[in-house]
């Protein structure tokens, strides 16, 4: 069981240095990075910042020039590279399925490496079909037969064959276009709900990383690291010009992207129960400077009614027995901040109803979203 | 009938005496035993070459800059003309199987290493690193990835070599090793067409015989090839 005490690393690189031959300048310099249990850590940067460097000093196939480096506790040259290497999960993008080896040899390889017995590692592939979503039918097939996206999932696949405690992925997604590598990049966070791998993940995709990562590391040319917090920590407070720049001119939008509704505190909105008069209804929209007003009953949004037809009837008339309109703008509390700013600037109330299921939450307007930023 | 005339007048002379069917249906246990000497040549030749190749492919592959000299040597052995190396090579080893088998076998050493060599470097890149990454042993990938992964491209190799054998060693007949070159040899001295007209024919027809089984062989041995066709 991997150690979940914040005190404890997976994995900690201290003072690692790589200098490859022939060059002058180190590819990473002085890399002091510690990986919790359990968490996915993205490594970002442009090319030449090291980051590809870094991932395979972890599984030693890049040796470092200086430093240490530990795996699970223990200093990762304390046993020979090919053992440390069958212990940690390592996908690349390119994939590499042997082509020679159906895809149930591909996905044995690792226990096959360990000597478990035909029996243990058919039932072990048998599971990891089911976890990786993959069509059982394919097991029989060679790689070549198989889609892209197939090929990502039997990488994973294999990587997990024989529960490595940590898992080693290098720009896993960049191979496969943007709509299968967004349902990769979905499945990779279903499956982490599963199974709680500790992931060090490489991408130049700082969006990839965003959405991935518990933390994410951003380095810069020659490996030093500029900044390493969690995605909105990041977006909340760049540490240098270097990453604020390199998190985009939309971080404000992307910030949005990760937090939700439930962040932030919501309104009561322009609301009467259906018990109230016109005149009464007519108060609450004055008063919220809206041009309508919404009828909620027991915590139900009934609908919404114009201010031009209330003012069209008499004060004293109840509003239970008036004709609504169906509210259109209504977010979940789980909703991202980002999508609730694109419902509440589209539609014509300025305001978007919180919903958990039918119950009413209260209102967010823009004030709201914008004011979720400041936390 | 007496052949004669030359050698050109017994090959161009009438169709009766150019081939003598009758001379060839005499002879089915003549012709079995040559096929088999003949066989037995080459399968020497090409297993040793394979196994001399291996070697020096892996040490190639393993070292780098041992692959030139290995091909400069190699290329070196190719060109010398068989008849050359034949003479070279009788005042130490004798006329026989050994002078033999030395020259067949320095003519695969260039296309089997060539071959050999290229089919581990067309192992892709990714193969090699997945390969790595999930714990191999630099033997253990070597053995159970690259070298299956280059059999399409050894085949190939083998099957340059073989013809090439199958072809030198109707020559090596000369020196008395037996095979189709003896019925070539024996129509020479004789100014007699039939037997040499039988010899080649045979060594072209065992050529493409064996070139065609071991097509067949390395469909064989590499079904996940074959299955990329019915995608």
């Amino acid at each position: 069981m991997p150690d979940r005490s914040p005190d404890r690393h997976a994995i900690g690189l201290r003072n690692v240095t790589k200098t490859f031959a022939g060059s002058a300048l180190p590819a990473v310099g002085d890399l002091t990075l510690a990986v919790r249990p359990g968490e996915i850590v993205a490594l970002v940067g442009p090319s030449g910042c090291g980051k590809t460097t870094t991932l395979k000093m972890i599984n030693r196939l890049v040796e470092p020039t200086s430093g240490t480096i530990e795996v699970l506790g223990d200093d990762q040259r304390s046993m020979p590279a090919h053992e440390l290497r069958r212990r940690i999960g390592y996908v690349i993008q390119q994939i590499g399925l042997f082509p020679h080896r159906t895809i149930r040899r591909n996905m044995g390889m690792v226990p096959e490496l360990l000597g478990w017995d035909g029996d243990r590692i058919a039932a072990r592939t048998d599971e990891l079909v089911g976890l990786v979503g993959l069509d059982p039918d394919l097991l029989d097939r060679y790689p070549a037969e198989l889609s892209g996206g197939q090929q990502q999932r039997v990488g994973v696949a294999r990587a997990l064959a024989a529960d490595p405690p940590i898992l080693l992925m290098d720009e896993p997604y960049s191979a496969v276009d943007p709509i299968v590598r967004e349902r990769l990049q979905d499945e990779l966070l279903a499956l982490q709900a599963k199974v709680h791998k500790t992931i060090v993940l490489v991408t130049h995709d700082i969006d990839e990383a965003m959405r991935l990562a518990d933390r994410v590391a951003i380095l810069n040319v020659g490996g030093v690291l500029e900044q390493y917090d969690t995605p909105d920590g990041l977006l909340a407070a760049p540490a240098s010009p270097f990453v604020a720049s390199f998190l985009g001119r939309e971080r404000g939008l992307r910030r949005l992207a990760l937090r939700r509704v439930a962040d932030v505190e919501v309104i009561e909105g322009p609301i009467v129960r259906p018990s109230r008069t016109v005149a009464e209804a007519l108060d609450v929209a004055d008063e919220h400077g809206t041009s309508w007003v919404a009828v909620v009953d027991e915590r139900q949004l009934g609908g919404w009614i114009d201010r031009a037809e209330l003012e069209a009837l008499p004060g004293s008339t109840s509003v239970g027995g008036l004709a609504t309109q169906r509210f259109v703008a209504t977010v979940g509390a789980t909703t991202p901040l980002r999508e609730a700013l694109d419902v509440i600037v589209t539609s014509r109330s300025r305001m978007a109803a919180v919903l958990d299921g039918e119950r009413y939450l209260g209102m967010v307007t823009i004030d709201q979203v914008a004011g979720g930023l400041d936390a | 009938m007496t052949p004669t005339g030359t050698v050109t007048g017994a090959i161009i002379g009438n169709a009766r005496s150019f081939i003598w069917w009758e001379w060839i249906f005499r002879r089915p246990g003549e012709i079995w035993q040559r096929t088999v000497e003949h066989v037995q040549m080459t399968v020497v030749a090409v297993g040793i070459g394979l196994a001399i190749s291996t070697v020096l492919s892996l040490i190639a592959v393993r070292y780098r800059w041992t692959y030139a000299p290995i091909t400069w040597i190699g290329s070196l052995l190719y060109t010398i003309p068989s008849l050359a190396l034949f003479v070279a090579l009788i005042p130490y080893t004798g006329l026989g199987f050994v002078t033999a088998q030395i020259a067949l076998v320095s003519y695969t050493i260039l296309i089997l290493v060539r071959n050999i060599v290229a089919g581990i470097d067309g192992v892709p890149a990714a193969v090699r690193e997945a390969a790595d990454g999930m714990g191999y042993t630099r033997a253990r990938r070597l053995w159970s990835v690259e070298l299956p992964l280059a059999l399409p491209t050894i085949v190939a190799g083998v099957r340059i070599a073989s013809v090439t054998v199958i072809g030198l060693v109707t020559i090596t007949a000369l020196i008395g090793n037996g095979g189709y070159g003896t019925f070539i040899n024996d129509g020479l001295n004789r100014q007699f067409s039939t037997p040499i007209v039988l010899g080649a024919t045979l060594s072209v027809a065992l050529a493409v015989l064996v070139d065609a089984a071991l097509v067949l062989f390395e469909r064989w041995l590499t079904p996940w090839a074959r299955r990329r066709s019915t995608l």
